[in-house]
């Protein structure tokens, strides 16, 4: 199927009033298939690009090097995919959310799509959760994928997981059990998949993929499959609702 | 495609991912004919290049040409592949390249052949074409770019090339195997087809080649009824009208040339005597500023880049330069976007333009004054002095830059220990030109004096010439070291031994493919990047093959000796580049395009805007 680009129509922005401060857009997007290859920097580098071709009226910094102000909620490692990444923009004009939303669709490709378009009442910094889907194709799972889960589930449940850290200041043992909120194993037809609930935010944070690979080396699957995908499905409040 | 366990065993698998904003993708088995272009580097280097940019969307303008880009795969996803077997696939559907009509290189510079055969390799292809012509089931390599003015180093790998520009040729081709292979065609076929009726096009195995007992070559002979003895280079004679790419492929990691490249003109009017690009894109042809600015802004919106460059060889020579700059800037102030240029030429940089293009992030300015006396200028034809760089400088001082480049070149003809000295003066005398420029800034100056080794290049007057021995530009560069004492002046200097290759591989015959495929035997790739290329094992290389470096690369040509790329044609003729020579050696400048026609030959072409005194006239 021809992927083309959708000529963007340009209206000029004088049927949106300006308004009297800068306004707060929140975007919801899934960023999936080959998308979880790139990284959150790269990522952050293109939003600016993004953003020009939908031909957004962005309030734009009064420094010396005037550039839009973008804020990601919570950074994307490389190789997980999302349902639920939210970025904070700035406009100046009183554009209607779903007008915002036509033309960021217009401005990217299907594998980065924004669903959503709100003006925000929370703020990044009370995230304190995500919930992440972690499935691993059977093949690879030695012993079984039900025997798999059952084995999974009491190392992530048990009464301490200690594993080792790597931070800018060198690695640290950590112990990660009260970073896991939850565990739900299931199997479906071949795939082991694993819900997982895990901190995420500003003050303590868990990747899944620390947790996957604690499960290769305890459970052993071999490093060299790596076959197995991992989805943010949702962002999770202090009181464990899903933040938007 | 790469599976999910692949992509996270290498590093930056971004380049893998494919995906981007822009791309086209269409059903290869609904088209007539199926393009992989190559280009024989990693990702973020192809997706730089302008020309790539081009050909990519003319191809895929034609409803009936499917074409897919394809790069070579880092060297830690090379070794993966090789161990589990896995072919190199075009990054838009994932497909194997083999399974395409053709696999397209661009060959822009020479240290890329060894990948052109890895990724050969790579895809499952054989290397040499005389193995794959009678294959259908291999594609048909075809190569194109500016390597492509001497293409007889690899031209046994290649089934076509072609010569010049290929925004009109490179469709013509395809189309006419799209046509052929309906009526049942075989790959001979159409290339004898190709090479009779298509102009531009180079079919080396239709060309016999004979050589002397000294090495040198005797003669081309084509052996086919019907094809051209020289193959006269393409070009599109209306800039304005030809195609030119209302978007790019928007790539999300970060690339050499991530900006919109905005090509104000063909070629340069300027005649250096060093330089290829210079003598083999004439006639120097104009876009109309009208032109320019439409096109810049429809890429601005379909791409968001916040940088424009104009890119030409110098821009300060385009006729239209006031009024692009004024169109372009009454929109991109707005938008925030910033006009920059790749390159400044000393002569005609005014604060007018500084303060246009202000790069505003860059507190750098780079000049290339090329030769370190006035009387080394003259010889390569540079028509730039001292007063020019030293105004030109302290413009940029005043301006409140404090980071000034100059770029030079070592091994040119003629050249004596006092040239080479020279570029340490004149650096000297550019930071003492910072403290004399009332109002610099308060940072301390910084002058960077990069040099690089002098490459003779075919199709240039100095194609004759030896280039210097590396013992020589190894003296000549700790000469320079020893003179530079000022602690504001930083010195770069470029290998010497990636230079004498480069001069091999740009002056040589087809006795290179056996050097090439010997390197290929032992695994040589990615020899553009310092981190990969080793001159000693390039030297065993020749020393397997039987090849003697200096033979290309270190001796002095005759005025009659049949050069192998003389079965090319650039327009320009051999005798004006031997005047050019001639000239260079009494110390004579050449006066450029626009001011006197010093009959080059290459008005024989036509075009439209052009800057030929011969063309414009009539």
């Amino acid at each position: 199927m021809p992927e083309t680009v959708e000529k963007l129509n340009h209206t000029g922005f004088g049927e949106y009033g300006l308004l009297p401060a800068p306004r707060t857009y929140r975007l919801r997007f899934c960023k999936t298939g080959g998308m979880q290859w790139i990284s959150h920097l790269d990522l952050q580098r293109s939003f600016a690009r993004i953003l020009a071709r939908a031909d957004l009226p962005l309030w734009f910094t009064e420094g010396f090097n005037p550039h839009p102000k973008i804020v990601f909620a919570l950074p994307l490692p490389v190789g997980c995919q999302s349902l639920c990444e939210l970025v904070d923009i700035r406009l100046v004009r009183d554009m209607p959310c779903d007008e915002v939303l036509r033309r960021m669709h217009g401005a990217t490709a299907s594998n980065l799509d924004f669903d959503r378009c709100y003006v925000p009442a929370s703020k990044f910094i009370d995230i304190r959760a995500a919930e992440w889907e972690v499935r691993i194709d059977g093949r690879f799972v030695p012993g079984g994928t039900e025997d798999y889960l059952r084995r999974a589930e009491a190392l992530l449940t048990g009464p301490s997981l200690t594993v080792v850290k790597r931070t800018k200041s060198g690695d640290r043992e950590t112990d990660i059990i009260p970073l896991i909120k939850s565990v739900r194993c299931a199997a479906e037809g071949s795939e082991a998949v694993l819900r997982l609930c895990l901190a995420a935010g500003q003050a303590e944070n868990l990747s899944p993929e620390l947790v996957v690979s604690v499960l290769r080396d305890r459970l052993g699957i071999p490093e060299e499959d790596r076959e197995y995908t991992v989805m943010r499905l949702r962002m999770l409040d202090g009181e464990m609702k899903e933040f938007l | 495609m790469f599976s999910a366990s692949l992509l996270r065993s290498v590093s930056r698998p971004g380049r893998y991912a494919g995906g981007e904003f822009g791309q086209t993708v269409k059903d290869k088995s609904r088209t007539g004919a199926s393009f992989a272009f190559c280009f024989p580097d990693a990702y973020e280097i192809g997706m730089s290049n302008l020309g790539v940019r081009i050909l990519y969307g003319v191809l895929n303008k034609d409803p009936d040409i499917c074409c897919e880009r394809v790069f070579a795969p880092w060297t830690d996803m090379e070794d993966r592949m090789r161990e589990k077997g896995i072919l190199l696939c075009a990054h838009e559907s994932g497909d194997e390249v083999r399974t395409f009509d053709f696999l397209g290189f661009t060959l822009q510079y020479e240290m890329c052949y060894t990948n052109v055969l890895n990724v050969l390799e790579l895809s499952g292809i054989p290397l040499l074409a005389a193995d794959r012509v009678d294959d259908p089931s291999f594609p048909i390599v075809i190569g194109g770019g500016p390597c492509c003015y001497n293409p007889e180093p690899v031209a046994d790998f290649f089934d076509l090339f072609n010569i010049g520009e290929g925004e009109e040729m490179l469709p013509e081709i395809v189309r006419l195997w799209a046509e052929m292979k309906r009526r049942g065609a075989t790959k001979r076929e159409f290339l004898l087809e190709a090479a009779r009726t298509i102009q531009g096009v180079y079919v080396p195995s239709l060309y016999d080649v004979e050589y002397n007992g000294d090495g040198t070559v005797r003669s081309y002979t084509p052996n086919a009824p019907g094809v051209p003895a020289r193959v006269l280079k393409r070009i599109v004679t209306d800039l304005d009208t030809a195609y030119y790419p209302d978007r790019v492929v928007m790539p999300y990691i970060e690339c050499e040339q991530d900006r919109i490249m905005l090509e104000v003109y063909r070629g340069c009017p300027r005649g250096c005597r060093f330089c290829q690009a210079g003598m083999t894109n004439r006639p120097v042809r104009e876009k109309t500023p009208q032109t320019l600015v439409c096109q810049a802004r429809t890429l601005y919106d379909n791409t968001g880049y916040e940088e424009i460059s104009l890119t030409s060889l110098s821009i300060s020579d385009y006729s239209g330069l006031r009024e692009l700059t004024d169109g372009l800037l009454e929109w991109t102030e707005e938008k925030k976007v910033s006009l920059s240029l790749p390159s400044l030429r000393i002569d005609s940089f005014s604060e007018e333009l500084m303060k246009k293009v202000a790069s505003v992030r860059s507190s750098s300015i780079t000049f290339a004054p090329e030769a370190g006396t006035q009387r080394l200028r003259d010889v390569i034809n540079k028509n730039v002095t001292e007063e020019d760089l030293m105004r030109s400088a302290g413009i940029a001082f005043a301006g409140g830059k404090e980071k000034v480049k100059l770029y030079f070149m070592d091994g040119l003809p003629t050249e004596t220990l006092e040239d080479i000295e020279g570029i340490a003066k004149l650096a000297k005398a550019t930071v003492e030109r910072f403290y004399e420029t009332p109002g610099h800034p308060k940072r301390a100056p910084l002058v960077t004096v990069s040099v690089s080794c002098f490459v003779p290049k075919p199709d240039t007057p100095f194609q004759w010439e030896p280039q210097d021995t590396r013992e020589m530009l190894q003296q000549k560069a700790e000469y320079l070291r020893t003179k530079i004492t000022d602690r504001k002046i930083r010195y770069t200097y470029h290998d010497s031994g990636v230079s004498r290759i480069e001069a091999v591989l740009a002056l040589g015959d087809r006795k290179l493919s056996r050097a090439l495929l010997e390197a290929r035997r032992r695994g040589f790739r990615y020899d553009a990047w310092d981190e990969f290329f080793s001159y000693d094992a390039w030297m065993e290389v020749f020393s397997e093959a039987g090849i003697d470096p200096s033979f290309y690369a270190n001796r002095r040509r005759s005025r009659d000796e049949v050069l192998p790329w003389d079965v090319i044609d650039c327009g320009v003729t051999k005798e004006f580049l031997w005047r050019e020579r001639e000239r260079a050696y009494a110390g004579r400048t050449t006066k450029p395009c626009l001011e006197t026609c010093n009959a080059c030959g290459a008005d024989c072409l036509g075009g439209e805007r052009t800057l030929c005194p011969k063309l414009s006239k009539s």
